[in-house]
């Protein structure tokens, strides 16, 4: 036997009031490690996103097009590696009302910019140079729709129509791209854009915005100058932001989901709490004259305090291991969810430790006021109190 | 003999009335269930808010014409011809001169500041004409006036004033290379409209390099809902290929995008609620312990064990519904009324207030009442099986 | 080497109640023997209580000197009197006050903490108790499972188990049936004659007085009908 024995009889001793303040603890471990766990994908994309990479809209919004002529200019500005272009297809596979993020870009370009986040077979891709009407798409989209490379599918655009009037395009699916870590997103698709451009009925030779990846981060400045200076006055300014700015700025368009995540698990937090707080000040309350023994017998007060700080200690960790346990299982579920619109969720090691803190704070709350307690019980009044 | 009724109405007053005693574990339990109630009611006042903004919006007598397969303004694409085409149909309200009431539209995307993060968002943009403030109900200009045909004025709407900055009246902006002034604030009674920046269409057209192009037309329909007529002719012309809806039906839809957040609030406030539920469970074991002598005296003088089973649910019950009115009046107090935005359906911000209604009230009062019926019937059923010789038990 | 245990030298004792300032001990001279079984009797309020929080070191007197085993006790601080009594003193209260969450031999065990012994010492004194206590069967059993008799032998070897010098018994027997309090009162007997524990026990019972060696009687602070100190 030892203190440890001891402070886990005391924890089980009523084994329904146990479970209970460790199921409340479990709930709220579970919600802070689920919804953190997706605040973090959520916003991975911008501490996924690299330092040398650049990205330039129109200055009016980053929806409006940019004529095709300024990609040249823009290769020709020093300290640039390689740029490509893009434009949003609008693309839907079959069901308008699930989008899939369909780009036209230029092929050849497309690795040499974002080459170090997606990951496509060079004979693979070798076959996109030579199929105009080649397609790239993600891994987690083929998977949803069961496709493989070598099948012929028809991808309609809700903005784009045809020449002839269609809204639905013919490709081959010549690749399925991976992302370099679970965290890259593959709900995307990659169209060449010559083949789009060619076909499309109106907006001929409009892209809609560059991707760009710099010599070195350092330049960046210089080149954001460099590229929005020279458009300025014309009938198309640009705009040129790192990617970085460009992700958040995105993501804060669609409100602060971040304040409401930690309004949700500062609620949760408060609610174990008042709930574990109380029933462990009454659970020492009741033991008071045990206490009182225990201090007669020869404990010291020192011990029995500490011992006290440890039965909240355990019963936090206890609970809130099993509530990440579960938020691991939960969000693994979630993970082969088809089509799920984030990159994998993950307990990220950042939010594990962030965790054990937690844990340690509300044991510390949870635990000092009926450690205190126990700290300062009188034996004698402990004894007179049966 | 006294009936069982009124058995139990003295029980129930007991067992309330000893609460004070028990006043810290009672006070964890209300707290837990009107934290809970809060976090519901904020989810469901979210929701809420947005799909009222949207559907204030829609009329019902109004068409909204778009290209198919298009699902947002944005999308959209239509050629002078089309408009020129679809505006002959039948069942189009006719104005005193006997023209159609009809509005093509322009819809564009520009930057805003959205005061709240100092960052970047999308703010629509819409090319309107005379025509097209006669189709809205419920338009005013509350400061400044019109814009005048022919110059690049704008009139902002009262939500843009709220969420964005430098949109205020007699503001210059800049988009690209041209330059708009604000003239004048509108409202449209709170509606989805209220997110816009309006300017006159041919202005628009020609500043954003749109030829003759628009994005949708507006409609107004003789019959209220009845859009037969233009449906037929899109069916039976092969020039078209048309989506039309009534406006109603269009904003509905939109409306829905974040009717996630109403299951989402609910996963999370009944997840919640069950951590409540132990704190709710752990004070009515208390509270049952705590009077064990108590009860079993009073079922010794003849007390039926259903009168103890009733005082200790009513307690539970009690104690579950100052927790729920308590979080609906912080909820009311803090979240009624709170003005956010968010990425629409449209691909741009739609601004929107939270609210609350009686309904989400009752929603809110259940959860809290459904946690005070689970956290009282176990101890109850304790409570109602404790043998009477415990009253004999001096002590101890 | 002194055959004096304990050396109480004109003792004071008084507490602020309310207002109000009582005193129970004013000047009270006590020694007891090592070896000795001694009863103290005498009606509520006489300070038998209080008397004997002083001698387990629970409590402190106002005034006068405390010696114990020639080492002086009064005047040690709140951790060195835990410390002091860990080593010194067994004790056995009327409610027997054995923990609910720990089966016999565990809270037999519990004073053993304390010390420094190892975990293989301790089983064998806790297996050595149980067996004095006679109670070497019942070692797995939690005390809901036991009568109120055999809980007070569990705490009679819980009191033993460290070896100390003194045994306090409070009441020890007022719980109990008069058959069950025999047998606790012959089983405290027996340590006393035959392992030489020293023991005090306060008491109600004049029976219970009997098998002590020597009655002691306090009233409103004093002894009445002093009897010698041998």
């Amino acid at each position: 036997m030892s203190d440890l024995y001891l402070i886990y009889k005391n924890l089980i001793r009523k084994p329904l009031r146990f479970f209970l303040t460790l199921f409340a603890i479990f709930v709220a471990f579970l919600i802070y490690g689920a919804l953190t766990a997706f605040d973090t994908a959520f916003h991975a994309g911008v501490e996924l996103s690299a330092d040398d990479r650049l990205i330039t809209v129109n200055k009016i919004n980053f929806t409006q097009p940019l004529p095709i002529s300024y990609v040249r200019k823009v290769e020709a500005v020093d300290g640039i590696a390689a740029v490509v272009h893009m434009n949003w297809f609008g693309g839907y596979y079959q069901d308008p009302k699930t989008q899939i993020q369909t780009f036209a870009v230029d092929q050849t370009k497309l690795l040499s910019v974002y080459g170090d986040d997606i990951i496509i077979e060079p004979a693979e891709h070798a076959a996109w140079l030579q199929n105009r009407q080649g397609l790239v798409a993600g891994r987690a989209v083929a998977e949803a729709h069961g496709w493989k490379v070598g099948d012929r599918i028809p991808l309609s655009s809700n903005i784009f129509s045809q020449k002839d009037g269609r809204t639905s395009w013919d490709f081959d699916i010549v690749s399925i791209y991976t992302g370099s870590s679970a965290q890259i997103d593959t709900n995307g698709i990659y169209i060449r854009y010559d083949y789009f451009n060619e076909t499309n009925s109106f907006g001929g030779d409009y892209i809609g915005w560059m991707g760009i990846r710099t010599k070195n981060p350092s330049l960046n400045e210089k080149v954001i100058k460099d590229i929005d200076d020279m458009f300025v006055n014309s009938p198309y300014e640009t705009e040129t932001v790192p990617e970085k700015a460009f992700v958040k700025g995105f993501l804060s368009q669609l409100g602060n989901i971040s304040l409401m995540i930690t309004s949700v698990v500062f609620a949760a937090f408060f609610i174990i709490l008042v709930v574990v707080g109380f029933s462990m000040v009454l659970a020492v309350k009741e033991r008071t004259s045990e206490i009182g023994v225990m201090k007669t017998l020869g404990f010291r007060s020192g011990r029995l305090f500490r011992m006290v700080l440890g039965e909240s200690f355990m019963l936090v960790f206890v609970g809130g291991t099993l509530g990440l346990w579960a938020a691991t299982g939960f969000l693994g579920l979630l993970n082969n969810v088809p089509q799920f619109p984030v990159p994998d969720i993950i307990l990220t090691q950042a939010i594990i430790l962030e965790s054990i803190g937690i844990m340690a704070l509300l044991g510390l709350i949870t635990g000092i006021i009926p450690a205190a307690y126990a700290l300062r019980l009188n034996i004698i009044t402990a004894l007179s109190r049966r | 003999m006294i009936n069982s009724f009124s058995q139990i109405w003295i029980v129930i007053q007991m067992n309330i009335r000893s609460l004070p005693q028990r006043f810290w574990m009672s006070f964890a339990a209300v707290l837990a269930v009107s934290v809970v109630v809060a976090v519901l009611l904020s989810f469901l006042a979210m929701s809420n808010g947005f799909k009222k903004t949207l559907e204030g919006a829609g009329s019902e007598e109004v068409a909204i014409v778009t290209r198919s397969g298009s699902k947002s303004e944005l999308n959209s694409v239509l050629s002078r011809d089309i408009v020129n085409i679809i505006t002959t149909a039948p069942g189009i309200a006719q104005n005193t001169a006997g023209q159609p009431v009809y509005s093509p539209e322009l819809y564009v995307v520009v930057d805003g500041i959205k005061k709240s993060s100092n960052t970047k968002a999308n703010l629509p943009m819409r090319g309107i004409s005379a025509a097209g403030f006669d189709l809205r109900d419920h338009v005013d200009i509350v400061a400044g006036r019109m814009f005048e045909t022919g110059t690049n004025q704008i009139i902002a709407g009262e939500a843009v004033q709220r969420e964005f900055s430098g949109f205020e009246l007699g503001k210059t902006v800049r988009f690209g290379k041209t330059e708009w002034t604000v003239v004048g604030i509108f409202s449209t009674g709170g509606s989805a409209f209220e997110s816009e920046l309006w300017a006159e269409a041919r202005t628009l057209q020609s500043q954003f390099r749109r030829g003759t192009s628009f994005q949708t037309v507006r409609i107004r329909l003789a019959e209220p809902g009845d859009t037969d007529g233009l449906l037929a002719m899109e069916k039976n012309d092969p020039r078209l290929s048309l989506d039309i809806q009534t406006e109603a039906e269009f904003f509905k839809e939109q409306g829905e995008a974040i009717g996630g957040m109403v299951y989402l609030g609910w996963g999370l406030s009944i997840i919640m609620g069950l951590g409540a539920l132990a704190g709710a469970l752990n004070t009515m074991y208390t509270s049952v312990s705590s009077r064990e002598q108590e009860i079993a005296t009073l079922r010794a003088i003849g007390f039926s064990n259903v009168s103890a089973f009733f005082g200790t649910l009513s307690e539970s019950l009690v104690l579950s519904l100052m927790g729920g009115i308590f979080g609906a009046v912080i909820a009311y107090i803090f979240m009624d009324g709170l003005s956010s935005s968010t990425m629409g359906a449209g691909f741009t911000q739609v601004v929107f207030t939270f609210k609350l209604s009686p309904e989400l009230f009752r929603q809110a009062v259940f959860l809290a009442l459904a946690i005070g019926l689970v956290g009282g019937i176990f101890p109850a059923w304790r409570a109602a099986r404790l043998p009477v010789v415990l009253a004999f038990r001096g002590g101890v | 080497m002194s055959n004096i245990l304990y050396d109480l030298r004109k003792i004071s004792k008084s507490f602020i109640k309310g207002k109000e300032k009582i005193t129970v001990f004013d000047g009270l001279d006590m020694s007891i023997k090592k070896g000795d079984f001694l009863a103290i009797m005498g009606p509520s309020g006489s300070g038998k209580t209080t008397l004997l929080n002083l001698l387990g070191g629970v409590d402190q007197p106002t005034g006068g000197e405390v010696w114990f085993d020639e080492a002086r006790v009064d005047t040690l601080s709140e951790s060195e009197l835990a410390r002091w009594r860990a080593n010194n003193i067994g004790f056995i209260f009327q409610f027997y006050n054995l923990m609910p969450m720990l089966n016999a031999a565990r809270n037999v065990e519990l004073p053993l903490l304390l010390t420094s012994l190892s975990k293989k010492q301790r089983k064998k004194s806790v297996e050595t108790a149980l067996e004095l206590v006679d109670l070497a069967d019942r070692a797995k059993h939690m005390p809901s499972e036991m009568s109120g008799g055999q809980q007070q032998r569990v705490a009679i070897a819980r009191a033993i188990v460290s070896d100390p010098k003194l045994m306090l018994c409070d009441e020890p027997t007022g719980d109990l049936d008069r058959k069950t309090a025999d047998e606790i009162l012959e089983m405290l007997q027996l340590l006393n004659r035959k392992f030489g524990k020293t023991i005090v026990m306060v008491t109600h019972d004049p029976e219970a007085a009997k098998y002590a060696k020597r009655t002691l009687h306090l009233d409103k602070g004093v002894f009445i009908e002093k009897e010698l100190v041998a």
